[in-house]
């Protein structure tokens, strides 16, 4: 998980506005062509903590090690931590090969090697004839390629991604999470990825950091954030699954959705009685849902066939079960 | 439906009327060959505009009025594009007493600013010259300006200068190459708007000036002597030009909106 030489660490790192604590003593390593996801609610601290990556904000506490340096003090401007925002911010009064230029520009490279990667960089993102267009004249989607295309011109060992794909269409969102796995892979640099959503993290990421109030509440590969959640607040975050009362007091359990079994007949071990609630279409399956003893919502993921053959109607009643070793036990909160 | 229709197209062309037919009274004037102002007119003549502008004092009075114009017009400009984006860029404490000030000058009734700015250049040295002028008009039209940068630099994307530091480019790199062209419609409608304010102001000028006439100054020492149609064919140049400027500054400004 961690290697012996990371490009970025965290130590402790907090980032206080006035009162408010936004980040709080983080410790974070991100390797050498990872592609990490800092996945969160909205406020729990995860823009934040990419801005000051990119030294958009001062640490107000701890330090951050970039490649070995420590980056507290480096202005913005002085770092190689170009970054695709949310917005884009594209240049509007620029056209589309002058903003991929910008950074090049900047960095005094000339401009005859300047015209040469800034299209090679659009032919690459699929552009080529675009280089004189004004922004305004793009589709979002093309937008989203030039300002990729602007951030990876001049060659950085790390992009930082602010949920760049959360203005895009549901059709678009999928191609472009193709286009940025397919990207990192053949660059081989670190993706730094934050984003509200865990179907972009969860299929793009090497690694998911689960922020919440300012806090690391996990960090692990998809499937063991899904599986196996450390705490409460990660469970309800990551969703599709049911929370359960644990055998010692105060404990709980978490089962995936997809590891429920649903049955009409009482089955033999544990198993909870449930009310059919309502289903839904999921592409690999189909959700049901349920409301368990005391009102609690549960799921369990069922194939169409299962579906026909248990005919549920709302109100029923069913038995959901779990083969052992199924569950989850997961920290106290 | 209808009558509403019908009464605001009357009510506009009534306003555009009450508002319009001295200046175009004024123009027809400088055409007619009478000596006054009356009905039926005379034949079309330009030689008002003809001895008008075979005075020396008039050219001068123009020159000075261009130089006025265009010195105070670029300072207020600057330094309302400064005002401007220190307030988008910053939070502090005394902003909203920082704003009440910046955009003051317009509420002061213009004879006690004239006044005022008579004692304090008077006591700097200044009254009397251009620069004294200058330096008034610019206190006038800088509220202006900034008032133009403000609505432009609200329209742009934060994330556009924090883009700029992004991909390697200083602050003041920045400033140049992100906040000003992005800026650049209003910053020109600013200095259109603001040069059309110092030419055609008058009473302030009239304090400050001394023998550094400005066109409206000088405007107004014919008229004390007698009327003549030549004020007409002055006016007529003096409003065609300030015109000119105000109509280049909204076009950028209604541009600038659409994008």
């Amino acid at each position: 998980m961690t290697t012996d030489d990371p490009l970025v660490r965290f130590d402790g790192v907090s980032k206080n506005y006035g009162d408010f604590q936004a980040v709080k003593g983080i410790d974070l390593t991100i390797g050498r062509g990872e592609f990490v996801a800092i996945m969160g609610p909205s406020g729990c601290g995860k823009t934040t903590t990419l801005r000051m990556l990119a030294g958009l904000e001062t640490p107000s506490a701890g330090t951050i090690t970039i490649d070995g340096n420590v980056m507290n003090d480096v202005p913005a401007h002085e770092r190689d931590t170009p970054m695709v925002w949310q917005s884009l911010a594209l240049f509007p009064f620029l056209n589309v090969k002058e903003n991929v230029e910008f950074g090049l520009k900047m960095r005094g490279v000339e401009q005859s090697e300047r015209h040469g990667r800034a299209m090679l960089w659009l032919e690459r993102m699929g552009l080529k004839g675009f280089e004189k267009r004004r922004i305004d004249q793009l589709s979002g989607g093309q937008r989203q390629r030039v300002a990729l295309a602007r951030s990876l011109v001049t060659e950085p060992q790390m992009l930082l991604l602010d949920e760049p794909l959360s203005a895009l269409d549901a059709h678009l969102v999928i191609r472009m999470q193709g286009v940025l796995t397919r990207l990192q892979k053949e660059l081989g640099i670190t993706f730094v990825y934050v984003t509200h959503s865990q179907s972009e993290a969860f299929a793009m990421a090497d690694r998911v950091v689960i922020m919440g109030h300012g806090e690391i509440a996990q960090i692990g590969r998809p499937q063991e954030i899904f599986r196996a959640p450390k705490t409460r607040f990660v469970a309800e975050f990551v969703g599709r699954n049911n929370i359960l009362p644990g055998e010692a007091p105060g404990q709980e359990l978490v089962v995936a959705a997809d590891r429920m079994t649903v049955s009409a007949e009482q089955p033999e071990g544990r198993a909870i009685a449930a009310e059919f609630v309502s289903e839904e279409f999921a592409g690999t399956g189909i959700i049901c849902y349920f409301e368990g003893p005391d009102g609690a919502e549960l799921k369990a993921q069922v194939t169409e066939a299962q579906l026909e053959s248990l005919a549920p109607e709302p109100g029923k009643r069913f038995w959901l079960s779990w083969a052992p070793g199924a569950e989850h036990v997961m920290e106290a909160a | 439906m209808m009558r509403g229709t019908l009464f605001s197209r009357f009510y506009l062309v009534a306003l555009f009327t009450f508002v319009f037919a001295p200046i175009v009274t004024s123009m027809v004037f400088s055409f007619n060959s009478d000596r006054f102002p009356t009905v039926p007119l005379g034949s079309f003549t330009t030689h008002w505009y003809q001895t008008a502008f075979a005075r020396p004092e008039v050219w001068t009075a123009f020159g000075n009025s261009l130089v006025v114009a265009a010195c105070a017009a670029a300072l207020s400009t600057a330094l309302g594009f400064a005002t401007a984006y220190t307030d988008f860029r910053y939070g502090f404490r005394f902003k909203p007493a920082y704003l009440a000030l910046a955009l003051l000058p317009p509420t002061i009734p213009l004879v006690i600013m004239g006044l005022a700015m008579l004692a304090w250049l008077g006591r700097l040295g200044l009254s009397g010259t251009l620069t004294g002028i200058v330096i008034a008009h610019t206190v006038m039209g800088a509220p202006f300006a900034m008032a133009i940068c403000r609505l432009r630099l609200s329209q742009m994307d934060p994330a556009l200068e924090a883009a700029a530091w992004n991909l390697g480019a200083s602050p003041w790199r920045t400033m140049r190459s992100v906040v000003v062209p992005f800026c650049l419609p209003a910053l020109i409608s600013a200095f259109c708007l603001t040069a059309a304010v110092s030419f055609d102001e008058f009473i302030v000028a009239w304090f400050v000036s001394g023998l550094n006439k400005t066109v409206p100054v000088m405007i107004l020492e014919i008229l004390q002597g007698n009327v003549d149609p030549q004020i007409n064919a002055i006016g007529t140049v003096v409003f065609l030009t300030s015109m000119t400027l105000v109509v280049v500054a909204q076009l950028l400004i209604l541009k600038k909106s659409a994008t």
